[in-house]
């Protein structure tokens, strides 16, 4: 774009209706990876830009501090008489980079490729958020100006977008960023182990903020009754609901409590060594064992009995490990049962796999009857947990399986084999969540297009992102952060319906305040008039002010700073506040309307329904039917399926 | 009643003084007003307040660590409680805070493992029962794991997983030797993972061993994983590694072509000829490193240029050990140089080395250069055959003399027997001597007969001496005549770049046949290319005028194209002057125009 018309087109964008700009544009010759970046934090490319990058080379114009005075977020990159104009200059000096230290992160950034870079001097009114870990030299800086604010970086952020400037999102916020949109619809892991002695109900809110709408809590450390802990996982329960954040009980069989696996030594799953099958954390049982299926299975009944779950993640179940035959200590199943009735179908004993017939065709034959083994597992779990509903009757069911399509060797190392589970979905009713292998935990944020590319389209498709320290060796952090992380997320928000992040407690403080933001899908945000019209796959939250109409009729979904707007194409236009308000819900919302005292809604949702009002309900009817209202303070739990719903507060 | 009022009317009075006594307070009491409000974040910055203020109340980071897990801030936690024990050492139950926090620790899982475990031991010696429960829950799995790897590795040694996780086991465990063992193992079977370098350098610190920790630390910071270099930088000492230490990281890890090479440029600043050598270890196993090939190139050019200038001194000055020393050094460091090695033959040659000079003829001849290629071929061929067991020489010389206006040939054909021993040589030699004009007797040695003769040779330097027995045979006459002769004879040759010569040999001839004669000769030649100014003597014991004279003239001596190339065609004019008169014809000087041909051949 001509720089002239960038900026005079920038220094239009105000605030857009009572909503914020979501615009970015690039000035430069080549846009880069800055697209990636930006729409990782929910900006669309635009003429009107909030954000503006002027990369290396950028000529000076006064019209840059009016775009800045005026509300404009400039970036600048490296070297230009702008960046200069703007007192970010270079004293030709260069150094080598290896190494970043940046006030957002705990420890350092370390570059997969050491950057030579100029070394420069930052105005004295600026923050410097990045710097050389032993040469103290800036890299990333920046101040407030006007209403805008101008952050510097050194270089630009990487071919991936990340490598780079992975806190640059954080320092923007730091100068008054703020995002557009955000989504309220991720699913998050759980692990009791970890936050024994949180407050749960402020980590609640916090898991709200991210755009958390699920929980999938480690449910074998319940899986026995214990007081403490069963009143533990009753207020995180509660204050879940409280805060429309559903909970699933997460099953990770064949791993079924750390007491059971004590308890039971006669029912330990073996290793190919013929060793108890205690790989890291998990310590598998053999649930082909009729007393041992017989027993977990009455446990996790009783289990899902004792407390109000909405739903159940059967996950990973299948076998051991990643290296597959190649490391006899790792691999599993050699119980006796399996070496049984595999030897009375095959006619040798499994183990001889690693001693006397290491022939090719009989590893394929166990490989091919253990994958079968696995799916049979699956089905007859899924029927287990389905028994459920006859207590819990909205019970959503979510099936975790490895993806074995990207990388084909899952089949073979762990016994995963997608297709064969994707077949269950004719049968029963779930949600397939696909986990990406960690195999491929080092690859980049468009493995997730890939990935969907290689399943049928379904909205019972979702995606688990493992935010973990990887075994690879990958950078800029062993652990995805920052941008890299808001990229994953955006991406597969993209190609899925759905995503999970694997676990709660392994995301950094440091990029919650950015995760909704990131899951949000917008395709189309564009002012004409004073109406903006919208479209996205599954709903938003538009950074809002004021009352609104949407598609012409007054909405009554919003809180005091986003408007909850519904999927598909819609206009909205700004409103007065009338009545009572719908301020959170984490099913789709198809309308939202009320009056005075009282609310309806329409919603369709897989799982229970959790709505959360601006007043206390006293009265609910669901498709007209009065109904009991089942709330935990403002926050009703409403019946999975396609329902309307209507609230009366006191 | 009036007791209550004064107390209270004390402690009215009190308060503000204590509260300037202890400043905490004030912080303190918003702390605990924004934790029963849930306010967790303004609690946490008012308890911290507070600790500044009084930073050995070991209460007060109790309280602040306890805050921070409501919020799940643990790692803060843990620092809190670790302040906390260190102020108040007998609280038991700050020391179990710390160490569970420690052992459910993010961030350097093993080593924090195996501290929590060390605070569970020494607490629960102390007879604390939850210490104990602790200590057992964590050390029991832990036997048990290295149990069961350790039997993992009977089965399959060779498994860096196995060997890995034992090493993380043993350490937890406080097994340290094992620990460093298996670390090792893990490393070795998987040296690209440079990680595990740090975890073996930890270990190795544990274990008091400072100097292997730091070799472990700088094999991980040169090369390898990025994210292993910096925090392997990070944990070495802020000064520069010493070269001992380079060179024990380099016998850990001797493969790393960056430790190599930073050692090598160590040593280059250091001017230590061990650089070089350095460099060579990289070249050698990175062939890509071109910054390290260049640097040894700049090394081997520096060196062979002074080695090669240091052999032209010497040979300049006839040092020929010095220039072959010389020599040797500059071919080592240019092993491709052609040049040199022809240098390096003509070297040897000239040490009568000749079976040296062979090889290095024979590896010159392989030059692209065609002038050093032909060069050294040739100067092989001629020296190979000295080196066989057999050699056989033949040469002849035909030629006219206008003086005489006879044509004369002379030749012989000489088989010599190598017996590995230049000071006696046996051969069995066939001379011809023949002319065209039967003489009358004015010169006794012309005659047409072969002469058939064993002799012995032998060598020093450049003196040659040589004696035959054998019998002269008349090819016209028929006549055998015993024939007894020998001699000594020197030669050289000089030449200059500019194709300038000099040459000249001596022989000194006994004849047996011609009454006991002993001969002498001069000759000589300066030249330019083909064109020569010959100057001679000759005498002998008997003086006779045809063998005492002196004589001198210009000449050519060329080499026909396409002719055998040890054919060479000469034309002489030469003036003399006889030294004994006594006999000399008419006049006492003569004009003699010689033009003959020179044909040898060596097999």
């Amino acid at each position: 774009m001509p720089l002239r018309n960038s900026v005079f087109f920038s220094i239009l964008f105000a605030c857009t209706l009572h909503g914020t700009n979501a615009g970015y544009s690039v000035v430069g010759p080549e846009a880069g990876s800055w697209p990636q970046v930006l729409s990782s934090i929910g900006l669309l490319p635009s003429t009107n830009a909030y954000v503006t990058v002027a990369r290396a080379q950028t000529p000076e114009s006064a019209d840059w501090k009016t775009y800045v005075d005026a509300g404009g977020i400039l970036i600048l990159e490296g070297e230009s008489h702008l960046s200069g104009s703007f007192g970010f200059i270079s004293d030709h000096s260069v150094i080598s980079i290896a190494s970043i230290v940046d006030v957002h992160a705990a420890t350092s950034l370390i570059l997969a490729n050491p950057l030579i870079l100029k070394h420069f001097s930052t105005p004295k009114n600026s923050v410097v958020f990045a710097k050389d870990r032993w040469s103290d030299t800036p890299v990333m800086a920046g101040m407030q100006r006007g209403k805008g604010a101008v952050l510097w970086v050194a270089m630009d952020p990487g071919k991936l977008g990340f490598e780079n400037l992975l806190y640059l999102p954080q320092a923007l916020a730091d100068l008054g960023f703020i995002q557009p949109f955000h989504s309220q619809r991720t699913w998050a892991f759980f692990d009791y182990s970890y936050r024994t002695r949180v407050d749960v109900d402020y980590f609640a809110s916090k898991w709200k903020n991210a755009g958390i709408s699920a929980l999938h809590v480690a449910s074998w450390h319940f899986y026995e009754t214990d007081a403490v802990r069963d009143a533990y996982l009753l207020r995180l329960i509660e204050a879940c609901h409280r805060e429309g954040i559903l909970v699933y009980a997460w099953i990770e069989l064949p791993h079924v409590s750390q007491k059971f696996w004590t308890d039971h030594p006669e029912w330990r799953e073996k290793t190919a060594v013929l060793q108890d099958a205690a790989l890291d954390w998990r310590k598998l049982m053999n649930l082909q064992n009729p007393d041992c299926f017989r027993t977990v299975s009455t446990g996790i009944s009783e289990m899902l009995h004792r407390f109000n779950w909405d739903g159940v993640n059967v996950a990973e179940l299948y076998f051991e490990s990643l290296e597959g035959a190649a490391n006899p200590s790792r691999f599993t199943p050699l119980n006796g049962d399996v070496r049984r009735e595999f030897k009375q179908e095959h006619g040798f004993d499994p183990i001889e796999l690693w001693s006397t017939r290491r022939d090719p065709a009989s590893l394929r034959t166990f490989l091919d009857y253990r994958a079968l083994l696995a799916r049979h597992m699956q089905e007859r779990w899924l029927q287990e947990i389905e028994k459920a509903k006859t207590f819990l009757p909205d019970l959503d069911i979510v099936l975790t399986h490895v993806d074995d399509q990207l990388d084909s060797g899952m089949t073979d190392a762990i016994g995963a084999n997608s297709s064969h589970a994707l077949l269950l979905l004719a049968k029963h009713n779930f949600t397939f969540l696909i986990e990406d292998p960690a195999t491929v935990w080092n690859l980049g944020p468009q493995r997730y297009t890939e990935i969907a590319k290689r399943y049928p389209a379904s909205p019972k498709l979702a995606i688990d992102i493992n935010v973990v320290e990887r075994y690879q060796d990958v950078y800029p952090t062993k652990q995805q952060s920052g941008l890299e992380l808001f990229e994953l997320l955006h991406v597969a928000s993209l190609a899925f319906p759905r995503v999970a992040l694997y676990f709660e407690n392994s995301l950094s403080t440091v990029d919650l305040g950015f995760l909704s933001a990131a899951s949000a899908i917008v395709t189309r945000y564009e002012q004409i008039g004073s109406t903006l019209f919208v479209d996205s796959p599954h709903g938003f939250l538009l950074s809002w002010s004021g009352g609104a109409k949407i598609d012409g009729k007054q909405w009554a979904a919003q809180n005091a700073s986003n408007l909850i707007v519904p999927a598909g194409p819609h206009s909205i236009q700004p409103a007065p506040l009338t009545g009572s308000l719908l301020t959170n819900f984490n099913g789709e919302l198809l309308s939202a309307s009320s009056f005075d005292s009282r609310v309806d809604i329409q919603y369709s949702s897989n799982s229970r329904a959790l709505a959360t009002l601006d007043c206390e309900p006293s009265k609910m009817a669901i498709d007209n039917q009065p109904s009991t209202v089942d709330r935990v303070g403002r926050t009703v739990l409403l019946p999975a399926g396609l329902h309307h719903a209507t609230f009366t507060c006191k | 009643m009036y007791k209550i009022f004064l107390r209270f009317a004390l402690l009215v009075l009190a308060t503000p003084l204590l509260l300037v006594a202890q400043p905490e307070f004030a912080s303190l009491d918003r702390a605990f007003a924004a934790q029963r409000a849930k306010a967790y974040e303004a609690a946490v910055a008012a308890f911290q307040e507070a600790a500044s203020a009084a930073p050995l109340r070991a209460d007060i980071r109790k309280n602040l660590a306890y805050t921070l897990l409501k919020v799940g801030e643990n790692e803060s936690a843990r620092d809190q409680f670790r302040r906390a024990m260190e102020l108040d050492p007998a609280d038991q139950s700050v020391a179990l805070e710390y160490a569970f926090l420690t052992y459910e620790a993010k961030n350097d899982q093993v080593p924090n493992k195996a501290l929590a475990r060390r605070i569970f031991d020494k607490v629960r010696h102390l007879g604390n029962a939850t210490a104990e429960q602790a200590f057992q829950t964590i050390d029991l799995p832990l036997a048990q794991g290295i149990a069961r790897w350790t039997q993992a590795l009977q089965i399959g040694p060779e498994s860096f997983s196995a060997h890995h996780e034992l090493a993380e086991l043993a350490e937890q465990r406080d097994e340290l030797p094992m620990a460093a063992a298996h670390y090792l193992r893990a490393w070795q079977l998987a040296p690209a993972r440079k990680s595990v370098l740090i975890e073996l350098a930890r270990v190795r610190t544990a274990l008091s061993e400072p100097q292997e920790a730091i070799a472990a630390l700088l094999a991980a910071s040169r090369g390898g994983e990025p994210r292993a270099a910096e925090r392997a930088r990070e944990l070495l000492p802020a000064r520069y590694p010493y070269v001992y230490e380079f060179r024990q990281a380099v016998l850990l890890d001797p493969t790393n072509a960056a430790l190599h090479r930073e050692l090598a440029y160590l040593l280059l600043a250091m001017s230590d000829p061990e650089a070089e050598k350095e460099f060579q270890t990289i070249v050698k196993s990175t062939p890509k490193d071109l910054l390290s090939a260049a640097q040894l190139s700049l090394l081997y050019s520096s060196r062979r240029e002074g080695a090669a200038a240091m052999a032209n001194r010497s040979l300049q000055a006839g040092f020929l050990k010095d220039a072959l020393h010389y020599l040797t050094i500059a071919h080592e460091s240019d092993p491709a140089n052609y040049a040199l090695m022809l240098k390096l033959g003509w070297t040897y040659n000239m040490l009568h080395d000749d079976k040296s000079a062979v090889e290095y003829f024979d590896m010159a001849s392989k030059s692209s250069d065609p002038a050093i290629s032909s060069e050294a071929a040739e100067a092989s061929d001629n020296l190979k055959p000295s080196l066989e067991l057999i050699r056989t020489t033949a040469w002849i010389l035909p030629s006219y003399s206008t003086r005489w206006k006879d044509l004369f040939a002379y030749g012989q054909i000489k088989t010599e027997l190598n017996v590995g021993n230049k000071w006696f040589r046996p051969y069995l030699s066939t001379r011809l001597i023949a002319d065209t004009r039967p003489t009358d007797g004015a010169q006794p040695l012309s005659e047409r007969s072969f002469i058939l003769a064993v002799g012995m040779s032998t060598q020093w330097r450049r003196f040659t001496s040589w004696a035959e027995a054998g019998s002269a045979i008349g090819y016209t006459s028929g006549s055998m005549k015993p024939d007894y002769r020998g001699g000594v004879s020197w030669a050289r040759r000089w030449e200059t770049e500019t194709k300038f010569f000099l040459e000249t040999n001596a022989d000194e001839v006994f004849i047996s046949r011609f009454g006991n004669d002993w001969l002498s000769y001069a000759q000589s030649r300066v030249g330019y290319r083909w064109f020569v100014m010959n100057a001679n003597l000759t005498a002998d014991t008997s003086r006779q005028h045809w063998a005492n004279f002196v004589e001198a003239g210009p000449g050519i001596r060329v080499h026909i194209p396409s002719s055998p190339k040890n054919l060479l065609f000469s034309v002489n004019y030469l003036r003399g002057l006889y030294l004994v008169r006594d006999g000399v014809p008419q006049h006492n000087t003569f004009s003699d125009v010689r033009i003959g041909f020179w044909y040898a051949i060596t097999k």
